[in-house]
């Protein structure tokens, strides 16, 4: 069988639907698919990026339809890096939510199923290349999301999913005005025609296209003041939730962003708008996340802080912020998803799960208040951490471009992020603990898939040219829409 | 006569499709029953369709279907793309609604009310 990238949403999305049936016959194999489909994915992803990283482009067209007529799926060393990073991101939020004792139980197979839509729903918005298909899955990622924010039942969490849903359909109402709007003016779909055929549209029009797709693809990727559903869905999903949206949901939401703004706008456009977005975002996150008193909602804005940061990285625009913005977004995934997957076991009883209630529980703990305190180290971004490394290509562009306000607002920001994170840590190792209270071990996976994260961060902060390459080619391949439009239409078009 | 016809079409179809989503978001911003803020997202949704359906018709076109008899009048077809979105988009709008629907049955249980004023355990 031939590896191509249609691999990435067949499968899961044959997985989800077959897991209720299977579940039917047999519980315990339902169970295991997921981890059987991702592993596939992720072995489909390493044997793509090498192929990708020699051939340097792959395009598939589905259904015989050749590229501006029918939908087509583009693996570039961009979409490929990020396709990568959600398969395996998934499969290590598989194997952390296996015998994950609140979502693992009756309520397994729903969220296993909608564990899987949302993958697929990720990686195919991260890798078609037709704009209303974007849309398609945009809507299959935010549908499971808001039942996966809803699925312990109780009264927050449908309060949380329904204040999410109502946000995330304005989101979906604005893209699809965009997109009609859109195609009135360029009569295609395709993301590469419409880049060719975008220099004719008036700068009207532009606007008001490019101020519906910021507004739309703006609430999945959490730019302020549009991130009100954040630290609501953040804190009342279970755990491995938690993570998977940080991982994947959000990674999508700003892939999209970013697709939309480089290949069908030029940056120079929105350049200035990404700054003060992203600038606004991590500002208001950041010191929103200092007064937060709940673990998970403090994780949450420090989430949104994140990606702000990334979006103003995106928008300094050179080579070297593009790559640390694709470093950060790395980053992200893997040790916001650490955090998450470890916090979600500190605070797993406590009723509020209130950062006061976990007074001393590294004795109790070690191992897993261990893995918090590298994740909160290599967040903020102290070296030797895969953190660290991020920061460091971004400030070096800025101080390229010579933007030192910014500079100095992102090291305050960042001394901010200490002052929460070392809190937390504070209170995790030095207070005593009070008597009699119960914590709950995490199961093997769980300490397995956390392992995994760990290492990466040590070895990534350690050896950073490991992913260097990749991301270097990735940003090259992104910042020049013309590889892009010439590799999707073919030669003669133009 | 036959433009005056068509104008007075264009100009009621296009004013339709933004009165619904005028009256969509009237209903999302200012109701307080939370049955009655999906019925406005569905609303709003209505709107759009509307909108992008009539985008790609053509006056006196014929469906978009190529057969021998129709080879001729090519140009005169309306864009079957648009439908063929707008019918995606149906299927999408269906699914949110009933997600939200089963959330608003989720809160009522929970809350014993379905108004939005009185719910608010979480802050925003």
């Amino acid at each position: 069988m031939v590896i191509t990238p249609v691999h990435y949403i067949a499968f899961p999305l044959l997985a989800a639907f077959l897991i209720p049936l299977i579940g039917k016959i047999n519980r315990q194999a339902a169970r295991i698919i997921p981890g059987i489909v991702l592993s596939y994915l992720a072995f489909v992803s390493v044997n793509l990026m090498i192929e990708v990283q020699s051939v340097g482009f792959i395009t598939e067209t589905l259904a015989g339809w050749k590229a501006p007529w029918g939908i087509n799926l583009v693996f570039s060393k961009f979409s490929g890096l990020l396709a990568t990073l959600i398969s395996f991101m998934g499969l290590i939020i598989w194997a952390y939510s296996f015998n994950f004792k609140k979502v693992d139980t009756a309520i397994s197979l729903k969220y296993q199923t909608l564990q899987m839509m949302m993958v697929t729903g990720a990686l195919g918005m991260v890798l078609t290349g037709d704009i209303f298909n974007l849309f398609v899955f945009l809507e299959i990622v935010a549908i499971s999301a808001y039942s996966l924010t809803a699925l312990y039942r109780n009264r927050d969490g449908a309060e949380a999913a329904f204040k999410y849903l109502l946000i995330g359909s304005f989101a979906s109402a604005f893209i699809l005005l965009g997109i009609i709007i859109l195609y009135t003016q360029v009569g295609t779909l395709n993301m590469a025609e419409i880049s060719v055929r975008m220099v004719d549209v008036s700068i009207g029009m532009k606007t008001l296209i490019f101020t519906l797709f910021a507004v739309g693809f703006g609430i999945e990727a959490e730019i302020f003041p549009l991130n009100g559903w954040a630290p609501d869905a953040y804190s009342q999903a279970p755990g491995p939730i938690g993570a998977a949206f940080a991982a994947i949901v959000v990674k999508a939401g700003v892939y999209a962003l970013i697709r939309v703004i480089f290949t069908i706008f030029d940056l120079d456009v929105a350049s200035e708008f990404l700054i003060y977005a992203g600038f606004v975002t991590m500002v208001i996150a950041e010191l929103s996340a200092l007064r937060q008193t709940n673990l998970k909602r403090m994780l949450a804005y420090s989430s949104i802080g994140q990606m702000g940061f990334v979006l103003v990285a995106f928008g300094i625009g050179t080579q070297t912020a593009v790559v640390g913005a694709l470093f950060l977004m790395f980053n992200h995934a893997v040790i916001k998803g650490l955090l998450f997957m470890s916090g979600s076991y500190l605070v797993y009883d406590t009723p509020g799960k209130e950062i006061n209630a976990l007074k001393g529980i590294a004795k109790q703990l070690p191992i897993v208040s261990f893995f918090f305190a590298l994740g909160a180290f290599a967040i903020v971004g102290l070296p030797p951490f895969a953190g660290f490394w991020a920061k460091l290509w971004v400030l070096t562009a800025a101080a390229e471009k010579e933007m030192i306000m910014l500079i100095v607002i992102i090291l305050l920001i960042s001394v901010v992020e200490i002052v929460y994170y070392f809190r937390v840590l504070n209170k995790l190792y030095f207070d005593k603990r009070k008597e009699g209270v119960e914590v709950i071990k995490p199961t093997v996976q769980a300490f397995a898939s956390m392992s995994v994260l760990a290492v990466t961060i040590i070895v990534v902060g350690l050896y950073p040219d490991i992913i260097l390459g990749f991301l270097k080619n990735a940003s090259d391949t992104l910042m020049d829409k013309s590889i892009y439009i010439k590799n999707v239409l073919g030669e003669n078009m133009n | 006569m036959e433009t005056i016809y068509q104008d007075i079409l264009t100009y009621s179809i296009y004013g339709s499709a933004i009165v619904l989503v005028l009256i969509g978001l009237y209903a999302v911003l200012m109701k307080k029953n939370l049955t009655k803020i999906v019925i406005g997202l569905s609303i709003v949704d209505s709107g759009l369709h509307l909108l992008f359906v009539a985008i790609g018709y053509v006056h006196n076109g014929t469906a978009p279907i190529f057969s021998p008899a129709a080879i001729d009048k090519a140009n005169k077809m309306v864009d079957p793309v648009p439908q063929a979105l707008v019918l995606t988009a149906i299927v999408i709008g269906f699914a949110v609604t009933a997600v939200a629907l089963s959330l608003v049955i989720r809160l009522y249980k929970h809350h014993n009310t379905a108004r939005i004023d009185q719910i608010k355990s979480l802050k925003w």
